[in-house]
């Protein structure tokens, strides 16, 4: 089968609870300008090319993957800072958008998108933490400002009661209630970034995307906002879209993963599924890669050949497969090359994209770990 | 205070090194005091947190300090050579040959305005009085070694043209490209993707093999350091706080600093549980406390920790900056010993690393 349309794909269903948010084919190009005036199309960045996944109400969805992936773009798109390409995504039951795509309209079918006035509604619900603690604040605001701010503009709050809210919310997130009249500068990075958590939590919200929020602290600083986050969600029940490139902060905090390889999910499951029982050759290849705060422990590894391709020029077929150890170890199939494998689960929960996931087993992973490494001689 | 006796076989010896910064609101002690030294073929791992002094330390022994930063006090030597007291020429010279350093920039590293072979091969040309029609073919040759592909095109490719991991790539080929005795690693590969970072840690290893050369590698990754270290050097605020062996490093970890620190990181394949943390953050550098450094955020703090911690001996090669006694108990002066005898028995417990 040739698929052409990567947006095909099932989405892993959620094994229980109730779910909060619904992504469907999802799809988020970004024109590439050229031309003698810079205004005709050249090209697509195709940042995310059809994913799909649901997320339980309570549960942290954790999303990994290198740089450039598409994972902010995608955190982006579901709470529509950015407007999709194409694809729907559900919130608690409500539509946000749902955006046919090309051939759909084609075919007479309309976009759907929820009004300005109900989204803004909606807006409350779905809060977001970025990664820059120092990039994301404003640094003529102070923080009673900062924090306060979506309170009021929602009118949640009056000029009156909103310090007193935001007392509460700075205790909430361990930040001293007397540094409400102080700017961002006067922080420390954790700080800061306690500032913006203490902000997303200002609107009560079901659902936080947690971009990279702990990406830019030191150690030591990165486990004082782990923990914190956990605890918040412990206390509100919140609901958790966690992206970062660290594989142990993910493995740490999240109930599943998605693995995400050049706009596309390729491999979704449970945490202890995915690290435990690895079955998308790029996964494998990830967790093989992360060095292990262990002396003793200088395991081999399997060493990917060359770089990451770039998304505007994504490889045909498997997007993995310029790169991929089990396609060389299994001679070149050239169903790898020409057809989009399937999202499709192999297991109740765990779904992988990967003509031969079920090659991906102890014997082949060890074998390509002996035989990796980029050296030339 | 005595002069560390050199080890045999040390390339690296620093002693008492000391590189100030003497800004307008006051003066920052970068790098206060550090010793340590590395062997050939040896690899030295320094941790510690953003400004702890560890990029300072290398750019020190690189004499590459720029006002208005000082080096203040201490020596640095080079096998039998003492690197402060080269004249500037002499110092150029150690730089194209004996050391190399891969900076933690690479872009700040790589002339912008000229393709990346050619830099190379001026290294080449520079280091061997080569033609450089030959040191052009030596480049092409190093940019495949360090895993380019298609390193002819890319040789004449400009940096920006270059992905992050393939311009890290060849700032190492270019490090490498003139045999140095001493690699200085500035976080090779914190900006990269692990993936690639995997790729480029197998590659130094293979290299480090090749040419036995002694590398200093610096991170605040303790994966990297585990994966890559023979020693380890633990920083904080401008002092070495820990050192010894990789293993006893993460093994038994004598200082609350590196205790905290290894306890604080999630681990792969560790089930969830609530991480450790380190209170407080690193102290302001123009306002540093009296006595440890790390008095502040530590949970054995005592009240003699007022009084500057001895640099002990906590077994053999293992040393650690702290007043608890190698069995970690409070020092027989008692808990809360008055300023004066704390002074002399710090004086008593510390040996000059
Ligand atoms: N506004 C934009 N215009 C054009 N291209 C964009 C834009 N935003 C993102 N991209 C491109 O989309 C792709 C995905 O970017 P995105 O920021 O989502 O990646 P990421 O997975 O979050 O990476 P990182 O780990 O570096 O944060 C990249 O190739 C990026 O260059
Ligand atoms: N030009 C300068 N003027 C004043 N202070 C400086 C200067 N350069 C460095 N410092 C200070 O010296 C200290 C040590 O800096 P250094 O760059 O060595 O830290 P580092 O350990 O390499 O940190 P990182 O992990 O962030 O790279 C810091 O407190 C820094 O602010
Ligand atoms: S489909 Fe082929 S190329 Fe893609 S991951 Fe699987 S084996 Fe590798
Ligand atoms: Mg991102
Ligand atoms: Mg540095």
């Amino acid at each position: 089968m040739e698929t052409t349309n990567p947006g095909a794909q099932p989405a892993a269903a959620p094994a229980a609870g109730e779910t909060l948010l619904r992504v469907e084919n999802l799809v988020k190009h970004f024109e590439i300008r050229g031309g003698l005036l810079g205004i005709s199309t050249i090209g697509a960045v195709r940042a995310v090319d059809g994913v799909s996944f649901s997320v339980r109400k309570g549960e942290t969805l954790g999303l990994v993957g290198e740089s450039g992936c598409g994972k902010t773009t995608l955190g982006k798109v579901i709470l529509r800072l950015i407007p999709a390409t194409s694809g729907k995504v559900t919130v608690k039951n409500r539509v946000l958008f749902d955006i046919p795509t090309e051939e759909e309209r084609k075919a007479g079918r309309r976009a759907t998108v929820l009004d300005a006035g109900e989204m803004k509604k909606a807006r409350r619900d779905l809060q977001v933490v970025f990664q820059d603690p120092y990039a994301s604040l404003n640094p003529r605001m102070s923080v009673g400002e900062i924090v306060g701010e979506g309170p009021l503009v929602h009118g949640l709050t009056d000029k009156g009661k909103r310090e007193d809210l935001v007392r509460e919310l700075l205790a909430r997130v361990g930040l001293n209630q007397s540094h409400i009249h102080r700017y961002p500068h006067e922080f420390s990075g954790g700080q800061r970034q306690r500032i913006g958590i203490a902000r997303a939590l200002a609107l009560n919200p079901d659902f936080v995307v947690c971009d990279e929020p702990v990406s830019a602290l030191d150690v030591s600083i990165q486990s004082q906002v782990l923990n914190l986050l956990d605890d918040l969600q412990q206390e509100l029940g919140l609901t958790y879209l966690f992206i970062a490139h660290n594989l142990a902060v993910v493995e740490h905090i999240s109930d599943r993963v998605g693995v995400m390889y050049l706009g596309m999910m390729v491999e979704l499951a449970e945490v202890d599924d995915i690290y435990v029982r690895p079955a998308h050759p790029y996964t494998v290849a990830l967790l093989s890669a992360v060095p292990d705060p262990n002396p003793r422990n200088r395991r081999r590894r399997v060493i990917l050949k060359g770089d990451i391709p770039s998304p505007a020029n994504p490889p045909s077929g498997c997007r993995f497969h310029t790169r991929c150890w089990l396609r060389e170890r299994l001679g070149n199939p050239e169903q790898c090359t020409t057809v989009v494998p399937e999202f499709r689960e192999i297991q109740p929960g765990h779904a992988v994209a990967c003509h031969f996931a079920e090659e991906v087993t102890p014997d082949t992973i060890g074998a390509a770990a002996r035989t990796g490494g980029p050296v030339a001689s | 205070m005595t002069q560390r006796p050199t080890r045999t076989g040390e390339l690296l010896s620093i002693d008492g090194l000391k590189t100030h910064f003497y800004t307008q609101d006051g003066v920052v002690k970068a790098v206060d005091g550090v010793s340590f030294g590395i062997r050939n073929g040896e690899t030295l791992g320094v941790v510690g947190e953003s400004g702890c002094g560890k990029s300072i330390t290398a750019l020190s022994v690189m004499r590459l300090i720029e006002r208005p930063g000082r080096i203040v006090a201490g020596s640095i030597r080079l096998a039998d050579r003492d690197l402060l007291a080269l004249s500037d020429e002499e110092m150029r010279d150690v730089r194209g040959n004996a050391i190399s350093m891969i900076f933690q920039e690479p872009m700040t590293s790589l002339n912008p305005v000229y393709p990346c072979g050619d830099q190379i091969a001026e290294a080449i040309s520079l280091h061997e009085g080569i033609h450089r029609r030959e040191a052009g073919d030596r480049a092409i040759e190093m940019l495949s070694q360090v895993g380019i592909p298609d390193a002819k095109r890319r040789a004449r490719e400009y940096p920006h043209q270059l992905s992050g991991g393939m311009r890290q790539r060849v700032m190492i080929a270019m490090a490498l490209s003139t045999n140095p005795e001493l690699l200085i690693a500035d976080e090779p590969t914190t900006a990269l993707d692990v993936t690639i970072q995997a790729q480029i840690l197998e590659l130094m290893k293979a290299l480090r093999e090749r040419n036995r050369m002694a590398i200093m590698l610096i991170t605040h990754d303790l994966g990297v350091i585990a994966e890559m270290a023979d020693d380890v050097v633990v920083m904080y605020s401008g002092k070495v706080v820990e050192s010894s062996d990789v293993n006893t490093v993460f093994e038994q970890p004598h200082h609350p600093y590196t205790k905290g620190l290894l306890a604080s990181i999630p681990r792969l394949g560790e089930k969830r549980h609530r991480l450790e943390v380190i209170q407080g953050v690193v102290p302001n550098p123009l306002n540093l406390p009296k006595g440890c450094l790390f008095k502040r955020r530590c949970p054995s703090a005592m009240p003699v920790c007022d009084t500057p911690p001895p640099l002990q001996e906590i077994q053999p090669g293992h040393l650690s900056r702290c007043w608890l006694t190698p069995a970690g108990e409070p020092p027989e002066i008692g808990a809360d010993a008055e300023a004066e005898t704390a002074v002399a028995a710090a004086a008593a417990l510390t040996v000059e690393a």
